[in-house]
């Protein structure tokens, strides 16, 4: 039931991103940026999407301090993987549509910067994840979780705090060029939750396994301590 | 009373530990001779490279002393002994994060007339108006590092890890205390950049903040 559901879920999904790259091509060319403009049905559901992963990272790293529940951290550590890379995609998005936009690969305006800010920071969270103790990594991620997420209204609210931001405050579309990126929200909201899943999925797999280890491995110790006790 | 405790303990032991103090000194002026090595000899705009060069040399060596401060709870199970001691979590924050930014402030007490110096830059009339943004800036870096080092604490690698973690979140208080050092030094006040005196103040009290609500859970996972 769940395969088929998973299989359902996946074919869905990426028939959708398929329809919203065919959307993209026969949406209108933007008078002012032209062909580039088109990158932005990408870039801009890419963005969402990380803020939403973080902001998940967030929500779950609470619940998990608040039930100690073992899903929540899962929960925090899948949302922030697939926040990393969708984070990388605006990451590489970005530039190529500010090397014809704005004649520079890269410039130091505010909402770039506090995005590599962003970038940077969650990926730390995965190195100190990976790099403390088995017995409290659940609990420092998490806290992690929790602190790292003071940038994230940073990064959102960049282009209103400081000064000199290229990046407009908010998009605005019309027609079919606005039903475009409608759809493509869709479609990539559609991909994050199945991405999520999938890695979701992984982590109770292998908590299971983990799981299931050190219980034989109790056993096999129960056992080993019984014939000792009997042989003496 | 346990956070002044912790604070003196903290304090003696840097105190006892002349080597350090020494190796600490000699690699933030190492980092501003470098740097106004690769500055100069002429300058364009001596009072923000002058005040770059501070700032950047205070930052990286204050990792060092996290380091430092970190190493005392891992040595002789100092660590383990305070948690067993029953003492308030934030209050045991608040006297490392004290301990903390007093090194910090002797560190900036040497720097901050070295870069005056190398880069002609400033005067005495600024002086108390630079102590306040030193202040501002040392606390935050405190308050953000002590909470930092002590989720880095039983990483590998703890000293990058720091970096990676301390220092894109520290930016802001950065550029302000970039901006405001360089204001004093060049113009004689921070009139036009006085905005960001209020957003240091709001990256100090939400490192305070949230090691207030988080501290504690850090030293539980250790326990």
């Amino acid at each position: 039931m769940m395969t088929k559901l998973r299989i359902g879920l996946w074919t869905v999904a990426l028939l959708m991103i398929g329809a919203s790259l065919w959307f993209v091509v026969g949406a209108p060319v933007e008078a002012q940026m032209g062909i580039v403009q088109k990158i932005s049905y990408i870039h801009i559901p890419s963005a969402t999407m990380t803020l939403l992963a973080f902001a998940l990272t967030f929500a779950a790293s609470i619940a998990y301090l608040a039930t100690r529940a073992w899903i929540w951290d899962a929960v925090a550590a899948s949302a922030c993987e697939v926040g990393m890379v969708f984070a990388t995609i605006v990451l590489v998005s970005g530039p190529l549509w500010a090397r014809s936009a704005w004649n520079t690969w890269w410039t130091w305006e505010p909402r770039l910067t506090t995005f590599l800010i962003l970038w940077v920071l969650y990926g730390g969270y995965h190195i100190v994840r990976s790099s403390v103790a088995e017995s409290s990594k659940r609990t420092i991620s998490s806290v992690l979780g929790i602190v790292l997420f003071v940038n994230l209204p940073i990064v959102w609210k960049s282009v209103e705090w400081w000064r000199g931001s290229l990046h407009p405050r908010s998009v605005t579309m019309t027609g079919d060029m606005r039903a475009t990126l409608t759809f493509s929200m869709m479609a990539w909201l559609l991909f994050f939750a199945v991405v999520l899943w999938e890695r979701l999925r992984l982590e109770v797999l292998q908590n299971a396994a983990e799981t299931a280890v050190r219980e034989d491995y109790a056993g096999e110790a129960g056992k080993a301590a019984r014939r000792e006790g009997v042989a003496r | 009373m346990i956070a002044l405790a912790v604070f003196a303990k903290d304090l003696r032991l840097h105190a006892r530990d002349a080597r350090f103090l020494a190796t600490l000194a000699l690699f933030s002026l190492s980092l501003v001779l470098i740097l106004s090595v690769a500055f100069g000899p002429l300058f364009r705009d001596p009072a923000r490279e002058a005040s770059a060069t501070l700032w950047a040399a205070l930052f990286f060596a204050g990792v060092l002393g996290l380091t430092r401060s970190l190493d005392f709870e891992s040595e002789a199970g100092g660590g383990e002994a305070l948690r067993l001691t029953g003492a308030d979590p934030f209050s045991v924050y608040v006297g490392k994060a004290a301990a903390g930014f007093v090194l910090m402030a002797a560190l900036c007490a040497v720097l901050l007339p070295c870069a005056s110096v190398f880069y002609d830059v400033g005067s005495l009339e600024v002086l108390p108006q630079a102590a306040g943004v030193a202040a501002l800036a040392l606390i935050g870096y405190a308050a953000w590092g002590t909470l930092f080092a002590a989720l880095a604490r039983g990483a590998k690698a703890r000293e990058l890890l720091l970096s990676i973690l301390l220092f894109p979140t520290l930016i802001p208080l950065w550029i302000g205390a970039v901006k405001l050092t360089r204001a004093l030094w060049a113009d004689g006040s921070i009139d036009a950049v006085r905005d960001w005196v209020k957003i240091m103040v709001v990256v100090d009290l939400l490192g305070i903040a949230l090691a207030a609500w988080l501290y504690e859970t850090i030293q539980e996972s250790e326990g």
